[in-house]
């Protein structure tokens, strides 16, 4: 194929689908182009690698077949698209290729990967195990702006930092099938953790994310909570309150206008023991900013509630919430009390850790969005539309 | 660089409106989606209708009652009639997503039937939509389901380099796409490769979105999947890329189910073994390395599943062809073989075609 390929690449990729079988379609999906003069192996986002034959020929196969499989975990980590998001300059974007080989290294060295040099590892960043390369790329940051270098290795190419480099042109594999094969491996990756269980933790979160992505909880929060709203409000509803202002060409018929009511919105907050404080105020701080971006945030009354209701306060702040109460839980009683103010509200959110009893039915007058804060939340009643908000869940830039 | 249409998505949206599929394209304001439509229905020569759904009332779709010799009539507007007259065109709906939800409730038959009021418009009226994100627009509605499901939605990206290309020289022309007379035959055959899936994958026949944040975007139903049938003829007919065929699957059914089918697809190129072990001699290498392995893979799972003397021979064959084009391919699927020989079979010859690169990858110790 080419004059002078790479010595021992077939021994080496077959040493990689062997030790790491669930990476094997990855390894042999990726097309190897010898680079003479580059001094390094790299990677582009179009899983091509480029590698300088020379360099790798004091390789042992192990060695070039660890290099590969490193490579393609930056290809499936989406180490490119995700540096674009966190790094600004060529300076940045090197400190970023450290965290990503952290993320990468983590728990693949232990598995058996074999780098030459010195593999970056997250306690050369001062970090603990199993954490996402932005968190790791805040570890490099730290110690890069007290003048400590932490490690070097050769350049990964834009595959790991998003950068271009010369003489990337078009060609590889195009996204979409770039995106197939990635859940190609993903499922491999699975399916071999079911069979033989020896999958390093990491990689099997990454397969399960890949193919069951879940989705932010603030976009369902939001969605939902627009839905609740468009539902009640909007101009879902004529009204003859006053006349359309078609009526001059319609001769006797009286048409209807639309109207617009501004619907108001009640917060029942569980405050029971077993809360946690911050994740209800961070939840509260984003039911409010939602509500203000569909212009509601006059109309929000938050009710404190545990067994018993505190009096409804009206704010305009999430900071100006008092969360008093504590011991024992029922949120029917809070849900209770908001269908009793008036005016009613015509949505009223709940945000609760589920460990309460439901009403039997969903009360009238009013539609309920609830908010289950925390990962273990049981579920909430079928009438109520629920959001599981998980606060380990990534926020933003993380996919 | 080669003159190629850079942006997939300008591409689906070209093949979208040739097959008359109705078609939404999300996009953050400002993105230039309007104006690529307005660019699109001007290169095809179709008389363009912009209509603003978010300030419009549903009477202005669902057409206004008039009280004629004691009957009420809906009354079409004046965009309609003049689509209606010239006999073909482009209905652009700007705004879709700052609609509110009357006006979409009154949109459904709009985009489906193209049915205004009392007047129907010609089939040779293509619908073209566009919307911003609902995060991205401060009174932005969430599309409903049913609306969602009536049209094939594109995401519109912008290109840095694009941008920069068309300020500095003007905005390049769009590629308009040439669907050939008959165009319509290779719908058949797409019907029956989305039919073979559907039945491996029946849960995806008819799959309403469960949770409010999808519920705005395609999902699989008869409907749509009919639709991608469509739109994959067309793109097929078409000869558009790869990355644009990918995008109007996606973008009628979901991105869940269109990857799944696009995913089936590809497996669908593979060889398959029991074939293969039959006729050793017709097999053919795929070129790229992971299609490969996973033929070669697929052909060693098949022996080991049923290892008689006959297929494991023609297993070694079918390696002893590919060892020259994929020694390490080929080496992986016969550890596999070597590790479920029958009692008695005769060692193969090619087994020493896999010796010297097992033994430089240490996989050999004597």
């Amino acid at each position: 194929m080419t004059e002078r390929g790479i010595d021992g690449l077939a021994a080496a990729r077959l040493w990689a689908a062997t030790r790491f079988p669930y990476l094997a379609s990855g390894v042999f999906g990726a097309a190897v182009i010898p680079s003479p003069g580059s001094a390094t192996v790299s990677v582009d986002e179009s899983w091509r690698m480029r590698a300088d034959p020379e360099l790798t020929a004091d390789w042992t196969a192990a060695q070039l077949g660890s290099v590969l499989i490193h490579h393609v975990c930056h290809l499936l980590r989406s180490h490119g698209e995700r540096a674009q998001a966190v790094t600004t300059g060529p300076e940045e974007a090197r400190a970023w290729v450290r965290a990503a080989d952290a993320e990468i290294n983590d728990d693949l060295v232990p598995a058996g990967l074999d780098l030459p040099g010195q593999p970056i590892l997250p306690r050369h960043l001062g970090a603990e195990d199993g954490l996402l390369a932005e968190q790791y790329f805040e570890h490099v940051r730290v110690r890069e702006a007290s003048g400590r270098r932490s490690g070097s290795w050769l350049d990964c190419g834009s595959g790991a930092d998003g950068v271009p480099r010369p003489g990337e042109g078009p060609g590889g594999l195009p996204g979409w099938q770039a995106d197939l094969l990635k859940r190609q491996v993903a499922q491999d990756v699975l399916s071999y953790a079911r069979q033989a269980g020896t999958v390093p933790a990491g990689l099997l979160r990454w397969a399960e994310q890949t193919l069951n992505p879940k989705v932010d909880w603030r976009r369902l929060l939001a969605a939902e909570l627009r839905r609740a709203v468009a539902q009640v409000a909007g101009a879902v509803d004529y009204s003859y309150r006053r006349p359309s202002r078609r009526s001059a060409v319609a001769g006797d018929v009286v048409l209807p206008a639309l109207r617009r009511p501004v619907p108001e919105v009640a917060v029942v907050c569980d405050t029971s023991g077993s809360m946690n404080d911050d994740l209800l105020a961070m939840v509260l701080a984003e039911v409010e900013g939602l509500l203000r971006a569909l212009g509601l945030a006059r109309q929000v009354r938050v009710l404190a509630c545990d067994t018993a209701v505190a009096p409804a306060q009206r704010v305009t702040s999430a900071r100006q919430v008092q969360l008093i109460g504590g011991g024992g839980t029922d949120m029917g009683a809070g849900i209770a009390a908001a269908v009793a103010l008036r005016p009613r509200p015509a949505v009223t959110v709940v945000l609760t850790d589920g460990y309460t009893p439901w009403p039997a039915q969903a009360p009238k007058g009013t539609r309920v969005v609830v908010g289950l804060l925390g990962a273990q939340a049981p579920d909430a009643p079928g009438w109520a539309r629920a959001v599981r908000v998980d606060p380990e869940l990534p926020g933003d830039g993380v996919r | 660089m080669p003159p190629r249409q850079s942006n997939p998505a300008a591409e689906a949206l070209g093949v979208a409106v040739a097959a008359r599929v109705p078609v939404l394209l999300w996009g953050a304001p400002g993105t230039g989606k309007t104006s690529a439509i307005r660019a699109m229905a001007a290169a095809m020569g179709l008389p363009c209708e912009t209509v603003i759904a978010s300030i419009r009332e549903p009477s202005d779709f669902a057409g206004l009652p008039i009280v004629v010799g004691g009957e009420v009539r809906f009354a079409p507007p004046a965009w309609a009639r003049r689509l209606a007259e010239a006999g073909h065109g482009l209905l652009f709906l700007d705004e879709l997503s700052t609609a509110p939800p009357a006006v979409q409730a009154a949109l459904l038959r709009v985009v489906l039937e193209r049915a205004v009021g009392d007047l129907t418009l010609p089939d040779e009226v293509a619908v073209v939509a566009a919307a911003n994100p609902p995060e991205q627009a401060a009174d932005g509605w969430d599309l409903s389901a049913p609306l969602a499901n009536r049209l094939c939605h594109l995401t519109w990206h912008t290109d840095p380099r694009a941008v920069a290309d068309g300020l500095a020289g003007g905005w390049a022309a769009p590629v308009v796409p040439a669907l050939p007379d008959g165009w319509q035959a290779e719908e058949l055959l797409s019907r029956g490769l989305v039919a073979a899936f559907l039945h491996v994958r029946p849960a995806l026949a008819c799959a309403p979105p469960t949770d409010a944040a999808a519920a705005g975007q395609g999902w699989p139903s008869p409907r749509t999947w009919e639709m991608a049938a469509r739109l994959m003829a067309a793109a097929g007919a078409a000869g558009s890329g790869d990355e644009a065929r990918s995008a109007l699957i996606r973008g009628a059914v979901g991105e869940g189910a269109g990857v799944e089918f696009l995913a089936w697809l590809v497996e669908m190129d593979l060889p398959d073994p029991e074939e293969v072990l039959a006729d050793p001699a017709s097999f053919r290498l795929p070129e790229r390395g992971d299609r490969a392995y996973a033929a070669l893979a697929a052909i060693a799972a098949a022996v080991a599943g049923n290892p008689t003397e006959e297929r494991w021979t023609a297993g070694w064959r079918v390696l002893g062809r590919s060892a020259d084009a994929a020694p390490d391919v080929a080496a992986v699927a016969a550890r596999v073989l070597a590790r479920c020989r029958p009692d008695g079979a005769a060692l193969p010859a090619e087994i020493h075609l896999f010796a010297p690169v097992l033994r430089d990858a240490g996989l050999l110790q004597a």
